[in-house]
């Protein structure tokens, strides 16, 4: 009895060790984890259409007959929920800006905009963050 | 307006100096056909201009054509005329002289004759009759009734000559006898040195009213004898003057003087009127009106200072002259200058006066439209621009222009600090997609500024490298 007494004793002594040094292990590297992390633009395409969460045919010049463009943006890491902007200018006048929400850790995301006869010519697209901070410049056309 | 406000001091130069070129062309070519033609050509352009005035179009056609045909066969046909005209007379005579009418006169003609005689020592005796006649003193002698001329005189006179001992009669123009004795004076005191011949000077002049002209043999001199005086000669002058005051053209000559000034200073009114009335035509007849668009030239630019906007790049000038003046215009002529040599950044306005506008002589300004020209100025700046290719066309269906790489990235521009700040993007040149092929490739392609009043920073390529890669589309 006293040595089922001891044992139990010594294993909860030893599992408040580990505990502790788990514990301890876990704060260190919280600790470290803690730096504040910062919104990392991972990927940043033009595509024609998203599918299964990946861009289909990524390009630089997109025919107007496939009726739509997508900006297709990958964050990693997300340090917090927040949100960014896409700006879609066609020459240099502002066509339509796009907010998008992004969730930790990390997030993918997409904005679209339907093509008309009428926005031809060059387009870019100005990725920034809730801040307004310029994070990525995407640069394509629209033609025949 | 008053005319007279019309008129510049270029004007009256311009008439007096024609004027005068009208006049001088009278005063050469007077008496000869070429003025003739000249005067029937002036009057069928007076006629043309009369006819073009009343709305003759077919008269006034003609009268012109006419006009012109006959100034070039005037040319052609009198050139021998022309030249001899000018070719003889020094460029003091054709700008300044009054040549003489017609050939040397009996009295030229008579002195020159005495004068070579003189030189040679050849006797002579020329005796020119007064009213009296003189048939019954004269003994002998042989009709000629040739005209008078140096060579006929000194050949009469010459030694071998049957009848050079005996004297010539000049009645007029002509020689009417030569030969003939005359009868020897009485007077017993004659000098010596005088011969023969003098003394039947002498005789005739003692007897009649006719002045007798000797020349003599042995020693050239020359002598005058004339009722009862024999009167000494000494050159050219006096002979001369003695043989007119003889034959009364001292009061002809002054008659003659007198109608010639007279006819001149009528000569000289009629050109300047007619060089007026021609000018008029021309000049002030035809009182046309004309619009020209003149582009807007700006001056004085401070180099700091870009043009970034202004109201309008021409304007349009509402213009005055005569006909002749307005068709002659040239585009260089007329320029509308804008001096910004005091003008900031940001609007200016400018009103276009007379001042601003360079016009040709003779063509005058009557408005400008518009009168008031807004400048915008900007202050040049350079920035770093990133570049983007302006693609066009279309590729086949299954393909798709998945990546580009464009060299150089971005360009500095230099131009106005406005519109710098406002552009974001350089664009190449349309660059067509149609004939690209699947693969990788490197095309090139000029950018293309917008406003032209951008350039490309020195050191920064105006030419865009672009590397593409072309891929088969996923269905």
């Amino acid at each position: 009895m006293r040595l089922k007494t001891i044992i139990i004793i010594v294993l909860l002594c030893s599992n408040l060790f580990i505990t502790q040094f788990l514990f301890a292990q876990n704060t260190l590297h919280s600790e470290s984890k803690t730096v504040p992390k910062k919104l990392t633009l991972d990927r940043a395409v033009m595509c024609e259409d998203i599918k299964d969460f990946a861009p289909l045919n990524p390009a630089v010049v997109f025919s107007i007959k496939i009726g739509k463009v997508c900006c297709f943006n990958s964050f990693d890491p997300v340090p917090e929920k927040t949100f960014i902007y896409h700006k879609w200018f066609h020459k240099d006048d502002l066509s339509t800006t796009k907010r998008l929400t992004l969730q930790p850790p990390r997030w993918t995301t997409y904005s679209t905009i339907q093509l008309r006869e009428t926005d031809k010519g060059p387009w870019r697209v100005e990725i920034s963050d809730q801040k307004g901070n310029l994070l990525y410049i995407l640069r394509f056309s629209i033609t025949d | 307006m008053p005319f007279i406000t019309f008129i510049r001091w270029q004007d009256v130069v311009d008439i007096l100096l024609n004027s005068y070129i009208l006049f001088r062309l009278y005063v050469l070519f007077r008496g000869t056909y070429v003025f003739r033609v000249l005067t029937g050509i002036a009057f069928l352009w007076i006629f043309q201009r009369i006819s073009a005035y009343f709305g003759l179009i077919l008269t006034s056609w003609v009268m012109q054509g006419i006009t012109a045909v006959l100034a070039l066969i005037i040319i052609i046909v009198f050139r021998n005329e022309i030249r001899s005209v000018l070719q003889a007379k020094n460029l003091k005579a054709i700008l300044w002289g009054f040549p003489q009418q017609g050939g040397p006169t009996t009295i030229q003609l008579i002195v020159d004759s005495v004068k070579t005689l003189s030189k040679r020592h050849i006797g002579a005796l020329i005796v020119l009759p007064a009213k009296e006649n003189l048939d019954d003193v004269l003994q002998g002698g042989i009709p000629l009734k040739g005209l008078i001329s140096k060579e006929m005189i000194t050949s009469i006179f010459w030694s071998d000559n049957p009848v050079h001992d005996g004297a010539v009669i000049i009645e007029g123009d002509r020689i009417s006898k030569v030969g003939v004795i005359l009868p020897l004076s009485y007077k017993s005191d004659l000098p010596s040195r005088y011969g023969t011949r003098h003394r039947a000077a002498l005789g005739l002049a003692e007897t009649t009213d006719a002045l007798v002209v000797v020349v003599s043999e042995e020693t050239g001199k020359v002598v005058v004898a004339k009722n009862s005086n024999i009167i000494n000669i000494h050159g050219s002058a006096s002979l001369t003057k003695i043989l007119k005051e003889h034959m009364g053209l001292h009061e002809i000559e002054s008659d003659h003087q007198q109608k010639e000034k007279f006819k001149m200073g009528i000569a000289a009114l009629i050109s300047f009127f007619f060089i007026t009335g021609m000018w008029l035509s021309f000049s002030k007849g035809l009182d046309t009106l004309i619009t020209l668009e003149v582009p807007v030239e700006y001056t004085n630019r401070s180099p700091g200072f870009e043009i970034v906007d202004a109201s309008v790049n021409t304007v349009r000038l509402h213009l005055a002259g005569s006909g002749a003046l307005i068709k002659s215009i040239q585009p260089e002529q007329v320029q509308v200058k804008l001096d910004l040599g005091h003008a900031v950044i940001g609007r200016n306005i400018f009103s276009v006066t007379q001042d601003n506008i360079s016009l040709p002589p003779g063509i005058f300004l009557r408005k400008v439209v518009p009168s008031v020209v807004e400048v915008t100025l900007d202050e040049t700046i350079k920035k770093e621009i990133p570049v983007q290719v302006d693609w066009v066309g279309e590729l086949p269906e299954n393909l798709i222009l998945s990546e580009i790489k464009i060299d150089p990235e971005k360009v500095e521009v230099i131009g106005g600090k406005r519109i710098l700040q406002k552009l974001s993007t350089i664009y190449t040149e349309k660059v067509h997609l149609d004939n690209l092929k699947e693969g990788t490739g490197t095309i090139f392609a000029n950018l293309a500024l917008t406003p032209a009043s951008l350039n490309i920073a020195p050191g920064s390529k105006d030419r865009a490298k672009i590397a593409y890669v072309i891929k088969s589309r996923v269905q």
